[in-house]
């Protein structure tokens, strides 16, 4: 299978805090949400991969090619939404796209408008003016208007209602409806994820903690909420995390069906993104 | 690089209104008095270049300009020549508006005086733009503000003094100019403004975001 | 074509997809050599990943209910003739003792209910 994006061991140091090792592939056709945290580490990964960063140690590669400085071909098939990094926002959606038609060689103003026109987005008018919504559907489409091959999205349903939600996640299944495209997208709203990304790479602490297809993870992995008594007769290797509140034990099994055959008089619950991510985080090791 | 430029003469072209009101004073000014100031527009243009830094800072253009396939380099590129191209534009309204003026109240050209004031308002703010531009690269414009207000202080401060000291006498310096220095001056400017570029240049290749 | 999928079953998706296509295809609601959308358009349609349609659809080709025919598509392969004959023959063995039971209840005999049968089968045709 060819690869789309690929990173080994990618570390970069700040004071504060330290990315550690991140290594995962991105296969071409395919869509990886990366989930974690504010503050673990998604965004970093996503500048080095942008070449937002220029000292930090591992490899990088997009398309096969090693990711350098230099080199900003590779950008060409490369669409980007960011938090918080756009145009100038006193510029209107036409000057973007009279300013984009010289930056992208392959900048398609008739898919453009096209967006702009799905969208509902005001041609004459200031960024400014536009709701965090309507700012974020400006990004996506111009994102989009270059026919690239890969998108890295970072947080981009960020701000939109979940009607626009659903809007926006579409157009990113008909993005990949061409198999020699792929999407790379953070976010900490991990219901989006669970219903399009075929890969889960789960950031936490600036480490990798892991990097499954979202099947193995919803398939195999499974919650199970027990009293004391139950939790008891639980051993230590049959579960990966727990947490205990005030009334229940809740518990982390990486595989449902063995865990159902050992322990049959305890339920066994279907297990969401978000249970893993909390329990990850949140939940002691034993 | 041209979708860049055009970008920052998209960001000047917002200021329009309040250019004109600007100009259309600055011509009132030059009738009124016979004093030349002809420094005016060229110091408009560092405003204007500096609004072009402020917009792109607010809203983090620079990092999504790096997602973009033109490269650092030509970031770096497209701000020296939008200064250049802009320099130029003021440069000739300057020209212009103190030709016209003296065609209105019938008064003879005086070219060689004309050619100088022009010349040295134009380079000088060519050389304080290429002073401050690799600061701004590497700062950002916001703290480079502060740190212009800093720098101008001192050099008002210590100039003040060696004026005072030395007794240099600044419009025999001009005549200096006037006579020999025009050509002098010029591949000096342009000197200054290729190693600032360069320094520029140097500084944001190894920028982080 | 409806398929229904339910995220809260705790049934894997690619697991219900594959069910729901068997069934069609069992019934002949989906025929013999009748192209089916593609992994990627029925990931789209369906609102799941990429890899859960692949998924059900290897499955599908394991158990012999589709075949794929390279940069053509996804078909419905032939083997489920026999497959789906087999199971409505079943249906109708089924209807049959129903309908056996009932004329044993009543003391009604054999002979009769093939007659019946019999002018029942002509009468459709």
């Amino acid at each position: 299978m060819k690869l789309a994006l690929e990173i080994k061991n990618l570390s970069k140091k700040y004071q504060d805090f330290e990315l550690k090792n991140i290594s995962f592939n991105l296969p071409q056709g395919m869509i990886m949400g990366l989930i974690g945290e504010n503050g673990a580490g998604k965004t970093t990964t996503i500048k080095a991969i942008l070449n937002l960063l220029t000292k930090y140690s591992g490899e990088i590669k997009i398309f096969g090619k090693l990711n350098k400085n230099e080199d900003e071909t590779v950008k060409e098939d490369i669409g980007v939404v960011l938090d918080d990094m756009f145009f100038p926002e006193i510029l209107n959606v036409k000057d973007i796209n009279y300013i984009m038609k010289d930056i992208y060689k392959n900048w398609d103003e008739n898919l453009y408008n096209k967006y702009l026109n799905d969208f509902k987005l005001p041609l004459n008018k200031q960024i400014k003016t536009f709701s965090k919504g309507m700012k974020k559907k400006l990004e996506i489409a111009v994102s989009l208007s270059h026919h690239p091959k890969l998108l890295i999205l970072d947080e981009p349903t960020a701000g939109l209602d979940p009607i626009a939600r659903s809007e926006v996640i579409d157009i990113f299944r008909d993005f990949i409806q061409n198999e020699e495209c792929s999407i790379l997208i953070s976010s900490h709203i991990t219901t989006d994820l669970e219903h399009i990304a075929d890969y889960i790479t789960f950031i936490n602490n600036g480490e990798v903690v892991l990097s499954k297809t979202s099947d193995e993870l919803l398939n195999n992995y499974g919650i199970v909420k027990c009293r004391k008594e139950e939790f008891n007769q639980i051993e230590e290797k049959d579960y990966v995390k727990m947490r205990k509140t005030k009334y229940e034990y809740e518990l982390l099994v990486e595989n449902k069906k063995v865990f159902k055959k050992k322990y049959p008089k305890i339920l066994v619950e279907q297990v969401s993104l978000e249970d893993i991510m909390v329990l990850m985080i949140k939940g002691e090791v034993k | 690089m041209i979708g860049l430029i055009k970008k920052d003469l998209l960001l000047i072209k917002s200021n329009i209104k309040l250019l004109g009101t600007i100009l259309v004073f600055y011509i009132l000014l030059t009738f009124e008095n016979e004093m030349n100031i002809s420094f005016l527009p060229a110091f408009l243009s560092v405003w204007l270049m500096f609004s072009t830094f402020s917009y792109d800072e607010y809203n983090k253009w620079d990092s999504y300009a790096i997602t973009l396939p033109n490269g650092r380099k030509n970031t770096v590129r497209a701000k020296y020549l939008t200064t250049i191209i802009l320099i130029l534009i003021t440069t000739f309204i300057s020209i212009l508006v103190t030709f016209l003026i003296l065609m209105i109240q019938n008064k003879a050209i005086p070219y060689n005086e004309l050619i100088t004031s022009v010349l040295i308002s134009t380079l000088t703010i060519t050389c304080i733009e290429s002073f401050i531009y690799p600061f701004i690269f590497k700062f950002g414009i916001e703290k480079t503000r502060i740190i212009l207000f800093g720098v101008l202080f001192v050099i008002g401060f210590i100039g003040g003094i060696l004026i005072y000291q030395v007794n240099l006498n600044v419009p025999s310096l001009i005549n200096f100019l006037a006579k020999y220095g025009r050509i002098l001056f010029v591949i000096l400017t342009i000197v200054i403004l290729f190693l600032s570029y360069k320094i520029s240049e140097k500084i944001y290749l190894k920028k982080e975001f | 074509m409806d398929i229904i999928i339910s995220n809260k079953s705790g049934i894997p998706i690619y697991e219900q997809i594959k069910e729901q296509f068997k069934s069609k295809i069992i019934t002949n609601e989906l025929k013999e050599g009748e192209l089916l959308p593609s992994i990627r358009s029925l990931a789209k349609d369906l609102r799941c990943s990429v890899i859960t349609t692949k998924n059900a659809y290897e499955e599908l080709e394991k158990e012999g209910f589709v075949v794929t025919i390279p940069s053509k598509g996804i078909y419905v392969s032939k083997i489920n003739k026999n497959i789906a004959r087999e199971e409505q023959l079943n249906k109708i063995e089924d209807l049959l003792e129903q309908a056996i039971n009932l004329a044993k209840i009543n003391n009604i005999d054999k002979e009769e209910i093939i007659n019946i049968l019999n002018i029942l089968y002509e009468e459709d045709l």
